[in-house]
């Protein structure tokens, strides 16, 4: 018996299935294979970097700010080779406390860091084999990258690797952005950004490793630099490093073309096209 | 007498021989004009026995293209070459190679029916360059000769993502491949 009740009931639910259905059949049409490079693990993988780079921002953005401060002073008070300065001795060993303090918080951090991007490259690099390496060919690989339409490509053209200049955690948040846009709907530009992300993750990995070695290292030169109150270039080299994880690069914008003029009549699609 | 005559006879007949193998002067000239004219001479032509000089008179059409950018120049390329391969002239696999690598966005050169990992990889340097190669080629037929930038900047947008995510790939088939 159909009560006007359970009739309103099922329109609704109708509209809702097809309201659902079709922009998912309309992307099955323009697009190749399906692939899905992110799934659930994985994007809890980039949420945990997220969350990781974060404390390990802040818990150490204070401590580069004061050391920043304290090179400038030295720099500023013309200490460069002023030998025998008690001024200068001061201000050198109060930097190498700091560095030493920097050191500690990133030995604290680094080990979890290091496990959560190792976590997210090895995820993505699984995926990244399994539906681009192994389950497409050339051809369809170049048909899913170009089935995004010119406007959506320009819109949300997911940012290309050597653009960093962004904190890591800022970095990771608009991954993830981009990647739930994706997920709504544009899903051929995720190719990209799982690429662009994977090989971020493998190169911060590189980094990290080598910074962890070099933290040994310097800390123990260090403690035996505080009793001569002497700035390494070693401590500069960590610095840098850690910096240049953390809060990126400043790279210059890249040049960008300039659109065409339109035009109103219809694309002539060739019967020897692709 | 008779020697003489033999020797005329004989000269004659080297001359004749060497005129028919030289090349006929129709196929030599280069093409000029408008670009339908052009088309249309190098069709008579190409149906007169100078299909070996395909290649020089595409490459002529495409100066001549260029020297007159427009937006049917595609469509104008499309129907020369179709013709080509009804009268013979070139294999529709030829054509079709011909006007997707002047005129389509997508890269002849990234084309393949096996999986990524173990058709491009092995090859990916040859694969980029040979891309880069083809996008000079669509920066005159899509940017030159038809006069559409917003094509030519997609193509040269799609060689950017397609050198990214082969890069990424081909990391993670290599990986793979050592565990």
């Amino acid at each position: 018996m159909n009560t006007p009740r359970t009739s309103t009931w099922l329109t609704a639910a109708l509209v809702a299935l097809l309201a659902a259905s079709v922009p998912a059949a309309l992307a099955n049409t323009n697009s190749g294979p399906v692939v899905r490079l992110f799934p659930t693990n994985v994007l809890e993988d980039i949420r945990a970097t997220t969350q990781v780079a974060e404390d390990m921002e802040n818990s150490l953005q204070e401590i580069i700010r004061r050391m920043d401060m304290q090179q400038q002073l030295y720099t500023e008070s013309l200490c460069e080779g002023a030998d025998g300065d008690q001024g200068c001795e001061r201000i050198a060993r109060q930097i190498g406390a700091t560095y030493l303090q920097m050191l500690d918080v990133m030995s604290e951090r680094l080990p979890e860091m290091e496990a959560s991007v190792a976590n997210t490259r090895d995820s993505l690099e699984r995926r990244l084999r399994e539906e681009i390496g192994l389950r497409t060919t050339p051809s369809s690989l170049q048909d899913s990258l170009v089935g995004q339409s010119p406007a959506i490509a320009a819109e949300a053209q997911p940012v290309l690797r050597g653009r960093s200049g962004v904190r890591l955690s800022d970095r990771f948040r608009q991954y993830q952005e981009l990647v739930t846009t994706g997920r709504n709907g544009q899903s051929q530009s995720l190719t990209v950004v799982a690429a662009d992300i994977y090989l971020d993750m493998a190169d911060a990995s590189q980094l990290i490793a080598a910074t962890r070695q070099e933290i040994a290292r310097t800390a123990l030169m260090e403690q035996l630099n505080q009793s001569f109150g002497v700035i390494t270039p070693e401590m500069a080299k960590v610095v840098g490093g850690v910096k240049q994880i953390l809060f990126g690069e400043v790279v210059g914008d890249g040049p960008i073309a300039a659109p065409p003029n339109p035009i109103g009549e219809a694309d002539y699609v060739s019967p020897l096209a692709m | 007498m008779n020697a003489l005559r033999l020797l005329l006879l004989v000269l004659a007949g080297y001359l004749a021989i060497g005129c028919a193998s030289e090349t006929p002067d129709t196929c030599r000239g280069s093409l000029s004009g408008t670009l339908n004219a052009a088309m249309i001479d190098a069709e008579s032509r190409l149906a007169e026995g100078c299909s070996y000089e395909f290649d020089r008179y595409f490459s002529e059409l495409l100066i001549i293209a260029e020297a007159n950018p427009d937006r049917r120049n595609p469509q104008h390329f499309s129907e020369f070459l179709l013709r080509q391969t009804a009268n013979g002239t070139i294999s529709r696999r030829t054509a079709e190679g011909l006007y997707n690598r002047y005129f389509n966005i997508k890269f002849v050169s990234l084309q393949g029916d096996y999986n990524t990992c173990s058709q491009t990889c092995p090859v990916r340097a040859r694969v980029l360059s040979t891309m880069q190669n083809e996008l000079k080629d669509k920066e005159l037929g899509l940017l030159r000769v038809s006069n559409d930038a917003a094509s030519f900047y997609r193509a040269d947008h799609l060689y950017k993502e397609a050198e990214l995510v082969l890069e990424a790939t081909c990391r993670a088939c290599e990986a793979g491949s050592r565990r």
